[in-house]
């Protein structure tokens, strides 16, 4: 199995560029999402990797091995496309068999082989179909099969759900994640959609504007964004801008509003003033006014069958807050808010700005 | 309200019959036993298709003007294929460029066109010798139609088709050959049967650039039809639309409609 | 490297544009401004004496107007006989829309010399529609219907009506059907949602068909010369006498140029008179 390694790679088209330098290692059999919003240059890593676009500068190592220069057909990979790239003039047991004829096979193994395939992905009873007569379900799983026939070293799948209605589009990630562990291939995933890629990946890779904001395991993007703008994107983020009062060596205390202290873990390495911390809204618990740490009002009240949405007037701002239905609260009631203080996060970089001179 | 709808189905009807009437006259006319285009026939005879098979100068304009567009379309088809490939997948900034450098022969007059590739090939010292500056005309005529098809047969197409293929792999020219040629050619059967048949019919170029020698055959029924009037121009006329319609429904059968 | 397969793809389409379209019209441009001679082409030197030959002459200048008004009436009569027949077929069943959609098409697969010669069938003397005529005592002596602008203009829009039909129903199709059912749920009767929704929209497709139409009609040789029998004299007539017969080639050439320039003009009016502001 292969390891993929991208080493400062960087992708210009005349004067813009697509790819500022990405640097990724993906262990073998490992399943890697590139998650970003559209145009931060997902698809063009991808291709980079494909071989159907030449990399400005850096290189693509597979195994090790430079493949920078070497064409698509040479690569040995197996590629998923946003609109399954079926061809639409073979039937599906053809489709399944073109990527065996290029390797000369003989005929009884691609027989043999094209209904192993078809058999893993449930497709048996169509193998004499053609692609515009299944539905989206049934195609997406035939460019998958396509793409794993040929056991190919490393899988690509650039947005294979984004087609797909909601449902549908749960299913196949279940499907596809089973598959994955079940052949073991090394794959790099692209999506735009967080939550995709927070159940399917081993780990998450946080793109913007062409350049990697984080690479880590999905916990860790979730509770732990090296960024705002990656707590942001990937799940819903309140961000608390507080006054540092004491500063220790492993934590710090932040003062409050309402007159009450927030003890958080970690924080600047350098004295500083200020504090953005990071609390999700499932972080924040509902109490009686004046039980929390800071005190506010129900804005809003969002019912969503599993949980309760509420928006929150602070004096930090509006804050989100996700509840059990157990707990309903009526708009316009005063409630308290108390933070779980150990899961609190303090955001690195910004804090720094705002550092006072050494008094 | 009441009396408009009826009005209007009426004028409908009268366009599709003004439409066809030309048409069917003249094949009407191939069918008169008498001397002169009369009407109505002096009687039923295929006689008019015997004079013609047997008049070498219409029959050599046919093959003639087969060969012609034959060859012509080969050419286009290349070429235009290619162009549209480039206008379809690559071309960015400058598409629109490329579309209107392509459809110009479609655009301009085609008796400017022919007078303007008449002067060139004068001032090259070539003129109207060896069929070059006809030839090139028919070329130059045909090209927007095999652009047009197969850019429209191109457009609706996923072009990760051919990506796909390389990933499984496909060299570039195994993807176009297996993929991408099966894919578009339909629009290069219609394209080509719209070049042939505009090749086959046009008449500005081919009556100014013909030269001395064997001519097309709209000239050559031109220049008859000045001077004589007997229904033997009908019977070529009707052979040169059944061939059109034979090439059409060929066509049709081999690469269904697209 | 990559770049210049690509650029392979139009190379020669665009080596072929320039070398026999670009170039041939660099050429007629320069021929209208060379000197006349006796006896040959043309002469040494350059000169405006085509031009002025052109526009000094009434037999020759007033071949212009007269060729745009012929272009116009065709145009306009193509869209009154096109417009129906659009709006037909966009709105016939579907089985039976590749029929109709093939009548309109037929004359395209016949040649023009063939179906002129159709006219010359239908319109001359002893022809379909006057023997016809004479047979049920209607008339006395053949009406003249050929040999002149009416023949004329009655062939050419026949034989260019495909060229106003295929853009109109083109418009016509692209038009959401939704925004006409909108129109008729806002209180606008049939006509109303024809006059104000249908026809407005369409107006890309009008547009289109009638410059078409127009250009086609004017620089047309074929038609007018069987049909017209070389009285109804067009620009485009002339032209071709000077060049071919006469070998006046910068003569020819000027009024070749005169000719390109008008109807440009007039498709310029044209399209700012019906200038669609919406889209
Ligand atoms: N062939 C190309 N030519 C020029 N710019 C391109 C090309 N392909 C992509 N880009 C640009 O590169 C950036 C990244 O695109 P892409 O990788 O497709 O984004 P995404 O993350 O949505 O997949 C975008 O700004 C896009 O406009
Ligand atoms: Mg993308």
């Amino acid at each position: 199995m292969t390891e993929v390694s991208l080493l400062s790679l960087v992708k210009s088209y005349g004067k813009s560029t697509a790819l500022k330098g990405i640097s990724l290692d993906v262990g073998h059999g490992e399943f890697v999402s590139l998650l970003g919003p559209s145009g931060c240059g997902k698809s063009t890593t991808l291709k980079c990797i494909a071989g159907f676009e030449d990399v400005t500068d850096g290189k693509i190592l597979f195994d090790s091995k430079d493949i920078s220069r070497k064409l698509p057909e040479d690569r040995d990979i197996g590629m998923v496309f946003q609109s399954y790239a079926l061809f639409p003039h073979m039937t599906v047991a053809r489709n399944l068999a073109f990527g065996l004829e290029m390797r000369r096979m003989a005929r009884s193994e691609i027989a043999d082989r094209v209904a192993r395939a078809m058999d893993m992905v449930q497709l048996t009873p169509y193998a004499d179909r053609y692609p515009k007569a299944l539905s989206g379900g049934q195609q997406q799983r035939v460019a998958l099969a396509r793409a794993l026939v040929i056991e190919p070293a490393i899988l690509l799948l650039d947005e294979p759900l984004a087609n797909l209605d909601a449902k549908l589009r749960d299913e196949m990630r279940g499907f596809i994640r089973d598959l994955q562990k079940r052949v073991g291939i090394t794959t790099i995933y692209v999506t735009h959609d967080q939550n995709e890629a927070m159940t399917m990946s081993d780990r998450v890779v946080v793109m913007f504007d062409g350049e990697i904001a984080q690479a880590a395991p999905p916990e860790d993007v979730y509770d732990r964004p090296a960024s705002e703008r990656v707590a942001r994107f990937v799940g819903n983020a309140n961000i608390l801008d507080l006054a540092v009062a004491d500063q220790a060596d492993a934590e710090t205390s932040l003062s409050l509003p309402g007159g009450g202290r927030l003890a958080v873990t970690g924080g600047a390495d350098a004295p500083v003033s200020r504090l953005r911390v990071m609390a999700r809204p499932e972080q924040i618990a509902l109490t009686g006014p004046g039980e929390g740490h800071i005190d506010g009002r129900i804005a809003k009240r969002y019912f969503s069958g599993g949980h309760v949405e509420y928006h929150v007037d602070t004096d930090c701002g509006t804050l989100n807050v996700l509840c059990p239905t157990t707990q309903n609260v009526a708009e316009g009631a005063n409630v308290g808010l108390s933070f779980d203080t150990r899961r609190l996060w303090p955001l690195p970089g910004a804090a720094h700005v705002t550092a006072e001179p050494a008094a | 309200m009441g009396l408009v709808t009826p009005l209007l189905s009426l004028l409908r009807a009268l366009v599709y019959v003004f439409l066809l009437a030309p048409i069917v006259v003249v094949v009407l006319a191939s069918l008169n036993a008498g001397n002169f285009l009369t009407f109505p026939p002096q009687g039923l005879s295929l006689r008019w298709f015997w004079t013609f098979l047997n008049n070498d100068v219409f029959i050599d304009a046919i093959v003639y003007s087969l060969i012609l567009a034959a060859l012509a379309t080969a050419v286009s088809l290349v070429l235009g294929t290619m162009a549209a490939l480039y206008f379809v997948r690559h071309a960015r900034r400058e598409a629109e460029a490329v579309r209107i450098a392509v459809l110009l022969p479609l655009i301009l007059p085609e008796i400017l066109t022919a007078i303007a590739l008449l002067f060139f090939f004068y001032e090259i010292g070539i003129g109207t010798q060896y069929k070059i500056a006809l030839f090139t005309g028919h070329v130059l005529m045909t090209l927007p139609f095999v652009f047009l098809n197969v850019t429209t047969s191109l457009q609706g197409r996923d072009d990760a088709v051919e990506l796909a293929a390389r990933t499984l792999g496909a060299s570039r020219l195994t993807a176009f050959r297996r993929i991408t040629l099966p894919l578009i050619a339909p629009g290069m059967a219609t394209g080509g049967v719209f070049a042939f048949i505009i090749s086959f019919d046009t008449f500005g170029i081919s009556f100014i650039l013909k030269g001395t020698g064997s001519a097309p055959l709209p000239i050559q029924l031109y220049d008859y039809l000045r001077f004589n009037f007997t229904p033997e121009a009908a019977a070529v006329s009707t052979v040169s639309i059944l061939l059109t319609l034979v090439l059409v429904t060929v066509s049709n059968m081999l690469f269904g409609r697209d | 490297m990559k770049r210049a397969r690509i650029l392979m793809l139009i190379a020669p389409v665009a080596a072929l544009i320039f070398l026999f379209i670009v170039l041939p019209y660099v050429t007629v441009l320069m021929m209208s401004f060379r000197a006349p001679a006796e006896g040959q082409p043309y002469g040494a030197g350059f000169s405006v004496e085509g031009y002025r030959q052109f526009f000094s002459q009434s037999y020759y200048a007033l071949s212009l107007p007269q060729t745009m008004g012929l272009g116009i009436v065709t145009s306009l009569v193509c869209l009154l006989l096109g417009y129906p027949v659009a709006l037909h077929i966009a709105t016939a069943p579907k089985r039976w829309r590749g029929l109709l959609y093939g009548i309109v098409l037929s004359p395209l697969l016949v040649g023009i010399v063939v179906r002129s010669y159709g006219w010359t069938i239908l319109l001359g003397n002893a022809g379909v529609i006057n023997t016809t005529l004479r047979n049920l005592g209607l008339i006395e002596r053949p009406l003249p219907l050929m040999y002149n602008e009416f023949g004329v203009v009655l062939a050419l829009a026949h034989v260019f009506l495909p060229f106003m039909v295929l853009p109109l129903l083109a418009s016509l199709q692209t038009a959401d059907p939704a925004v006409r059912q909108a129109a008729r749920s806002l209180g606008a009767g049939r006509f109303t949602v024809f006059r104000r929704v249908t026809l407005p929209m369409s107006m890309p497709g009008i547009q289109s068909g009638c410059i078409l139409v127009f250009v086609l009609a004017i620089s047309s040789y074929v038609t007018p010369a069987l049909v017209g029998g070389m009285r109804v004299k067009t620009t485009t007539l002339l032209v071709v006498d000077a060049l071919i017969d006469q070998f006046q080639w910068p003569f020819g050439s000027a009024m070749a140029l005169t000719l390109a320039v008008s109807a440009g003009i007039v498709v310029l009016i044209f399209a700012r008179l019906t200038r669609i502001r919406w889209s």
